[in-house]
C-alpha cells in the first residue's frame, strides 16, 4: 500500500512536468521557433528549489502555508487517479466527492493567501479565480454525474479501469459531449489559454498568475509543481475516456496511456497555438458552454436509459 | 452507423445552441453553415447500407443550398446594408446558454411521451429535431436583429429537415424538394427588403435612424 | 432505544410526557453543546454592560430559553410541545431587544415575533387536524395511526409553512437577516445554531408521525433545499454587514439540511432504505454540524465586533495580526461551513452528496432529475461558499484596514482583549468541528440511528458499510493529507535551512506604498458573481461617476436587495394596511358597534356548533 502510494507519487512527480514541456514545444514548432528543451519545466523547478524564498510585509501564516496545501491537495488527488495500467492505490465509491473537495481545499488556501498579501492585483485575481471556479465546478460535477451514469458505480477508478464498461460504440455520442465538456473544463482550472495566459504576469486579465505574484523561491516551487500535477491529473482522467483501449499487456496499455498524454498536451499546444485568450467577460460563457455539453450530454445518457 | 447518425443528431442541436450563444452575425451564419454541412451528411448516413441517388441529390441538393447558397445571400446583405455586426440580444448569452439547455431538456422530455409510428433509425431523432426546433424558436424570440431572425428561422428549418430526414423513410422527395425552394425564397425575398430598407434610409439625412437599421423587421 | 418519563398533569389534554428517542438524541446533542458555549462566551461579551443594565432579565430569559429549547426536543405530546414553542418564540424576542434602545433592534424583534405568530397559527391547525384523526395529543400514539394519504399531504404543507418561517425557509425567512444582526453575539449563535433548527426538528417529527407521505413531498423539500441554498448563499455574497451575511450562511445551511431530508423522503417514498438512511442521517448530521461552525462563526464575528465597534467587511482589514487566535478559529469555522476536507462540514456534504449520487443511480426517471438538481445545486453552494468565505476572511482578517478614519486604532494594539471566557467556548466549538471531521464514527452513528428512526427501518437490517468504507478511507486520506503538508513544510524548512526568511514591501507588480484604501475590498471581490445573477438578485450600484481630470471624491455603493422581502411581503403588508384603513373607516364610533361583533360571532359559533 504504502509502497504503491511512493510509486505513483514517484511516477507523477517524474512524468508531469514533462507535459508541459511538450505543450511549450508544441506552441514553438507552430510559431516556427525551435522553443526551448522538453525538460525546461524540470531546470525552472530545479532552480526554484534553490532560491529561497522572500515575504511580503504583513502577510500571515495562510501565505505560509498555502504553497504546501495546494501541493499536498495534488499530491492526494493523484492517489485516486488511475494511470494507465497503473491503478489508483486508494479507490472508494464516492472517492470523485473526495476529488473535488480536496481541490476546492487548495483554491480556497490560494485564495485566501492571494487576499492576504492585501494587494488590489492578488485581489484581481483572486476574485475571478473563484468567480470561474463556481461555473466550472458545476460543469465538472455535471461530467462526473454522466460518467457515474455511464459507468453505473462511483468511483473514478470504475470509472476509467481496466473493465470499464464505458464504450464508444455504444454510448458514443453522450460521451463525445463529457469529453468536450471535460476538455473545456481542463483548460479553465488549469488555466490554458482561452480561459488564461499562464506565460503573462502584467496583464490585467489574468487570473492564475496574478495570485502567485508574491510567491517566490521554494514556495512557487510548490505552487508551479502544484500547477503541473494538477494538469496531469486532468489529464489522466481525460484520456483513458478518449482512449478506452485495453489490452492484456500492462506495457502497451501504459504505452496507450502516455501516447495519449503526450497528445493531449499537444492538443492543448495546439488550441494555445490557434486561439487568442478570450475576453474575460466571455469566458463565463465558454464555461457555461461546457456545462450545457456535459448537461447534454448526461440527457442523451438518461434518455437512452429511459428507453 | 448508428453512432454516427447519433453523433450528427447531437451536432445539430450542439451547433443551434453555440449559433445561441454566439455574439456576433458572421460567427452565427459560420456556424449555421457547419449545422447544415452537417445535416446534409444524415441522408447518405441513414441508408448508409443503400445510397440511393435520391439520397445524394438530396445531400447535393441541401449543401449547394444551405451551406452555399443561403449564407452566400446573407453575408451580402451583410456587407450591402453596412450594419454592426453584434447581435443585441434581449437576454444575456449566459441566461442565453442556460434556457438553450433548459429547453433540450424540455425536448427530451416532451418526446418521452411522443410515440412515432413506425420505428425510427435512431431514438435520437425525435428530441433533437425538437430541441433545435425549440433553440431557433429562442433565437427568433431573444436576438433583436433582422438578420438573425432570419437565422433564427433558419435553424427552425433544420430541425424540420431533422425531423423529416430521420423519421419518415418514404417522403417524396418532391415536398423535401419544394421546402428547400421555399427557404431559398424566402431568404433571398428578406434580402430584398433588407436591401430595400437600406436605401429608404440612405435618403434619410440623419444618422439617426442609420443608426437602427436592420434592427427589425 | 427509547427512555420515557411521563407524569400526569392537571392541564387538558396534556401531560408532562417526555421521551427520548434516537431523533431527540440529535437535535439535543447541538441544543446543549451550543446552550452551554454560547452561555460561557456570553458572560464575557456581557462584561461591558455590568452595572448598566438589567442583565438580571437577559439572565432569566436565557435560562427559561434553554428549558424550552430542551422541552421542545423532548416533549412528547402536543400540548407540551406547543407551550414550549411559545416559550421559546416569546423569550427569543426578549432576547434580541436586549439593545432596546435601537429602533432597528426593536424592529427586527417585533418582525420577529409577528413572523414567529403566523406561523404558530399554522402549526395549531395542523396539530388539531392530527389529533382530530388520531384521536390523541401523543406524539407516539399519533405515529403508529396511519394517515390517509390526502391528509398527510396537508399536515406536510402546513408543517412547511409552520416550521418553515422558523426555518428560514425562502421565502418565509424575512425575520431572519433582521434579527441575527440585531441580536448579541451569543444569542445569535443561539438563533442561528439552535433555535432554527428546531424548525427542522419540528418539521422531522411530523416526517416521523406521518409515516407515508404522498411521493411529491420529497421533490417539494428537494425543490426547497435547492432553493433556500443556492439562493441563500446568494444573498449572502451580496452583504457588507458581518453578522447579516453569516445570517444568510444559515438560509444556505438550511437549504442543504432539507436537501438532505428530500433525498430521505425519497428513500422513504420509493422503497430504498438505504437512501433513506443517507439523506436524512445526512441531513441530521449537517444539523450538529451546521450549528457547531455557525455557532463558532457568530461568536467569532461577536469578538470582532466587540473590538472594532463595526461589523462593516468593507472598513474591516488586517485583524489576523491584532487577534490572531480569534482569526485561526473563524478560519476553521469557514473551512467547515465550505465543507471541506479535515472539518466536519465536508462529512455531511459528502453523505448528502452520497446520498445523491445513490439516487442517480437507484431511482426512477423522475427521481434521477431531482437527485441530479441537487448534485447540481449542493456543487454550486459549496464554490459559491468558498467564494463568500474566502471574501470574509480575506477581507476581515487578511491585508490592512481599510477604512482610514476608524480603522486604524484598533490595528495598533496587538492585544486579543477578549476574555477567557470568550476564547474558550470558540475553542470547543472549533475542536468539535475537527473532531467530527477527523473522527465522525461516532456522532454519524448516531445520526443514522436518528436517520433509520426518520425513515422507519430497522438500522442492522441495511448493509450501512457501503457508506462506513468510503468515510472511514476519506478520514485516512484526510489524514494522510495533514501528514502531508506538515512534511512539505518541514521540506521547506529543510531546503530553506533555520534562518528567518527576508521580510520586503510586497512587489504587487511594481505598484508599491499605495493607500490602504486601494485594497481590493469585499465589494468588489464579489462583484463578477453577483453580476452574472444580478436580475435575479435585484443588485443596484449607485455613484462611482467620477468627473473632470482629478477627481478628488468619488462614492460607489452597492445593494441586493431580498427580492421575496421588497416584492412579497412589502406589497402585501401595504395591501393590508389599505384593507384595514377602509375597514377602519367604516368604522362606527360606538363601542355598542364592537359589542354588536362579538355578538354575531357568537351567534356565528352557535349555529355553526348546532348544524
Amino acid at each position: 500500500m504504502i509502497l504503491m502510494i511512493l510509486f505513483h507519487w514517484f511516477f507523477v512527480g517524474l512524468t508531469a512536468p514533462f507535459l508541459i514541456g511538450v505543450i511549450a514545444r508544441v506552441k514553438a514548432l507552430v510559431s516556427g521557433k525551435v522553443g526551448p528543451s522538453l525538460f525546461q519545466p524540470y531546470f525552472d523547478l530545479i532552480k526554484l528549489f534553490s532560491k529561497q524564498c522572500v515575504y511580503s510585509h504583513g502577510v500571515t501564516w495562510v501565505f505560509r502555508i498555502s504553497p504546501a496545501v495546494t501541493l499536498a491537495a495534488m499530491l492526494i488527488v493523484c492517489l485516486l487517479v488511475p494511470f494507465g495500467s497503473l491503478k489508483a492505490p486508494v479507490q472508494f465509491s464516492g472517492d470523485i466527492l473526495l476529488i473535488v473537495a480536496v481541490l476546492s481545499l487548495s483554491r480556497f488556501f490560494m485564495i485566501a493567501a492571494a487576499l492576504d498579501t492585501g494587494f488590489s492585483l492578488e485581489g484581481l485575481g483572486a476574485s475571478r479565480e473563484a468567480f470561474f471556479a463556481c461555473l466550472s465546478e458545476v460543469a465538472l460535477f455535471m461530467c462526473l454525474i454522466a460518467l457515474t451514469l455511464l459507468a453505473r458505480r462511483m468511483s473514478l477508478s470504475g470509472m476509467l479501469g481496466a473493465d470499464s464498461p464505458l464504450s464508444w460504440n455504444l454510448l458514443g455520442p453522450a460521451l463525445l459531449m463529457v469529453v468536450a465538456s471535460l476538455f473545456i473544463v481542463m483548460l479553465a482550472e488549469n488555466c490554458r489559454i482561452p480561459v488564461d495566459d499562464p506565460d503573462t504576469h502584467l496583464e490585467l486579465t489574468m487570473i492564475h498568475e496574478v495570485m502567485l505574484l508574491e510567491h517566490s523561491g521554494v514556495d512557487l516551487a510548490y505552487m508551479y509543481y502544484a500547477a503541473i500535477i494538477k494538469f496531469f491529473i486532468f489529464g489522466a482522467i481525460l484520456v483513458p475516456i478518449i482512449l478506452p483501449v485495453q489490452t492484456i499487456f500492462p506495457f502497451i496499455n501504459t504505452l496507450i496511456f502516455a501516447g495519449g498524454m503526450i497528445g493531449l498536451a499537444a492538443l492543448v499546444g495546439l488550441v494555445e497555438s490557434s486561439m487568442a485568450r478570450i475576453r474575460l467577460n466571455r469566458v463565463r460563457n465558454l464555461l457555461l458552454i461546457a456545462f450545457a455539453l456535459a448537461f447534454f450530454g448526461l440527457i442523451v445518457t438518461l434518455w437512452r436509459g429511459a428507453l | 452507423m448508428t453512432t454516427w447518425i447519433d453523433a450528427g443528431c447531437i451536432l445539430i442541436v450542439f451547433f443551434a445552441l453555440i449559433i445561441l450563444a454566439t455574439s456576433r452575425i458572421v460567427g452565427m451564419i459560420r456556424i449555421f453553415v457547419l449545422q447544415s454541412c452537417v445535416l446534409s451528411l444524415m441522408p447518405l448516413f441513414l441508408h448508409a447500407e443503400a445510397v440511393s441517388a435520391r439520397d445524394v441529390m438530396l445531400s447535393l441538393g441541401t449543401v449547394s443550398l444551405k451551406a452555399a447558397l443561403v449564407p452566400f445571400v446573407l453575408f451580402w446583405a451583410i456587407r450591402r446594408i453596412s450594419m454592426r455586426t453584434e447581435v443585441k440580444p434581449l437576454i444575456g448569452v449566459g441566461a442565453s446558454i442556460v434556457c438553450g439547455a433548459l429547453l433540450i431538456a424540455g425536448a427530451f422530455w416532451v418526446s418521452l411521451a411522443l410515440r412515432i409510428p413506425g420505428r425510427p433509425v435512431t431514438d435520437l431523432g425525435l428530441p433533437c429535431a425538437l430541441a433545435t426546433v425549440l433553440l431557433g424558436f429562442m433565437i427568433m424570440v431573444t436576438r433583436t436583429r433582422a438578420v438573425t431572425q432570419v437565422i433564427g428561422y433558419l435553424v427552425i428549418e433544420n430541425g424540420i429537415f431533422l425531423f423529416a430526414v430521420s423519421l419518415f423513410d418514404a417522403m417524396p422527395t418532391l415536398i423535401e424538394m419544394g421546402i428547400l425552394l421555399d427557404i431559398f425564397v424566402a431568404v433571398f425575398i428578406m434580402a430584398i427588403v433588407l436591401n430595400n430598407i437600406n436605401e429608404e434610409f440612405e435618403h434619410d439625412p440623419g444618422g439617426e435612424s442609420r443608426a437602427k437599421m436592420g434592427e427589425t423587421f | 432505544m427509547e427512555s420515557f418519563l411521563q407524569i400526569a398533569w392537571p392541564v387538558p389534554f396534556g401531560e408532562l410526557a417526555l421521551k427520548i428517542d434516537p431523533l431527540s438524541l440529535v437535535f439535543l446533542c447541538p441544543v446543549i453543546i451550543l446552550l452551554i458555549c454560547a452561555g460561557a462566551y456570553g458572560v464575557g461579551y456581557m462584561r461591558p454592560y455590568w452595572g448598566k443594565r438589567p442583565l438580571g432579565a437577559h439572565v432569566g430569559f436565557y435560562l427559561l430559553f434553554a428549558l424550552a429549547l430542551l422541552l421542545i426536543v423532548t416533549a412528547n405530546n402536543v400540548i407540551l410541545f406547543l407551550g414550549a414553542w411559545e416559550t421559546m418564540t416569546i423569550t427569543t424576542f426578549f432576547l434580541i431587544i436586549f439593545s432596546d434602545e435601537k429602533e432597528a433592534v426593536r424592529k427586527a424583534g417585533f418582525l420577529y415575533l409577528i413572523a414567529s405568530h403566523c406561523a404558530t397559527f399554522c402549526l395549531l391547525i395542523m396539530f388539531f387536524l392530527m389529533a382530530h384523526f388520531a384521536g390523541s395529543m401523543d406524539f407516539t400514539v399519533m405515529s403508529k395511526v396511519g394517515f390517509p394519504l390526502e391528509l398527510a399531504g396537508i399536515i406536510f404543507l402546513l408543517a412547511l409553512a409552520g416550521f418553515g418561517v422558523k426555518a428560514g425557509f425562502l421565502p418565509l425567512h424575512v425575520w431572519l437577516p433582521y434579527a441575527h444582526p440585531a441580536a448579541p453575539a451569543h444569542i445569535s449563535a443561539l438563533l442561528s445554531g439552535v433555535a432554527i433548527k428546531m424548525g427542522i426538528y419540528g418539521l422531522c417529527r411530523v416526517l416521523w408521525i406521518v409515516g407515508i407521505l404522498p411521493a411529491w413531498c420529497g421533490y417539494m423539500l428537494i425543490i426547497i433545499g435547492v432553493i433556500c441554498g443556492v439562493m441563500g448563499v446568494l444573498y449572502a455574497l451580496g452583504q457588507h454587514e458581518l453578522k447579516k451575511l453569516l445570517a444568510y450562511h444559515s438560509i444556505e445551511n438550511i437549504g442543504i439540511i432539507t436537501l438532505g431530508l428530500g433525498v430521505g423522503l425519497l428513500g422513504r417514498s420509493y422503497d430504498q432504505p438505504f437512501l433513506a438512511v443517507l439523506g436524512f442521517g445526512g441531513g441530521l448530521l449537517h444539523v450538529i454540524n451546521h450549528s457547531l461552525f455557525k455557532g463558532l462563526l457568530f461568536l467569532a464575528a461577536g469578538s470582532v465586533i466587540s473590538k472594532t465597534h463595526s461589523g462593516d467587511i468593507d472598513q474591516l482589514g488586517g485583524l489576523a495580526k491584532t487577534m490572531p487566535v480569534t482569526s485561526v478559529l473563524f478560519l476553521v469555522g469557514a473551512l467547515s461551513i465550505c465543507g471541506l476536507p479535515l472539518f466536519n462540514g465536508f462529512i455531511s456534504e459528502f453523505i448528502i452528496f452520497f446520498g445523491l449520487f445513490q439516487g442517480v443511480l437507484a431511482l426512477p426517471l423522475l427521481g434521477v432529475i431531482f437527485s441530479v438538481l441537487g448534485i447540481i445545486a449542493l456543487a454550486l453552494m459549496g464554490a459559491l461558499a468558498i467564494a463568500c468565505f474566502t471574501k470574509v476572511y480575506g477581507a476581515v482578517f487578511s491585508g490592512q484596514p481599510r477604512s482610514i478614519d476608524s480603522g486604524l486604532e484598533y490595528s495598533k494594539t496587538v492585544d486579543e482583549t477578549t476574555s477567557i471566557w470568550m476564547l474558550a467556548p470558540m475553542i470547543i466549538l472549533a475542536w468539535l468541528c475537527a473532531w467530527i471531521g477527523l473522527a465522525p464514527k461516532m456522532m454519524s452513528g448516531i445520526t443514522f440511528l436518528g436517520g433509520a428512526c426518520l425513515a422507519r427501518v430497522d438500522l442492522f437490517l441495511i448493509d450501512m458499510s457501503r457508506i462506513y468504507i468510503p468515510l472511514s478511507t476519506t478520514i485516512g486520506i484526510a489524514f494522510l493529507f495533514s501528514g502531508l503538508i506538515l512534511g512539505l513544510l518541514v521540506m521547506r524548512r529543510f531546503i530553506l535551512g533555520a534562518e528567518p526568511q527576508p521580510v520586503r514591501e510586497a512587489w504587487g507588480c511594481g505598484f508599491t506604498r499605495v493607500s490602504v484604501r486601494a485594497q481590493y475590498t469585499a465589494s468588489s471581490f464579489a462583484r463578477s458573481i453577483i453580476d452574472l445573477v444580478k436580475n435575479i438578485l435585484q443588485a443596484r450600484q449607485y455613484g462611482a461617476k467620477a468627473g473632470g481630470y482629478f477627481p478628488l471624491r468619488a462614492r460607489l455603493a452597492s445593494s441586493v436587495r431580498d427580492v421575496s422581502e421588497d416584492m412579497m411581503f412589502r406589497p402585501l403588508l401595504a395591501g393590508l394596511t389599505r384593507l384595514s384603513r377602509k375597514i377602519d373607516a367604516r368604522r362606527v364610533l360606538y363601542t355598542q358597534m364592537y359589542l354588536m361583533y362579538i355578538f354575531l360571532f357568537l351567534i356565528f359559533l352557535l349555529v355553526w356548533k348546532l348544524r
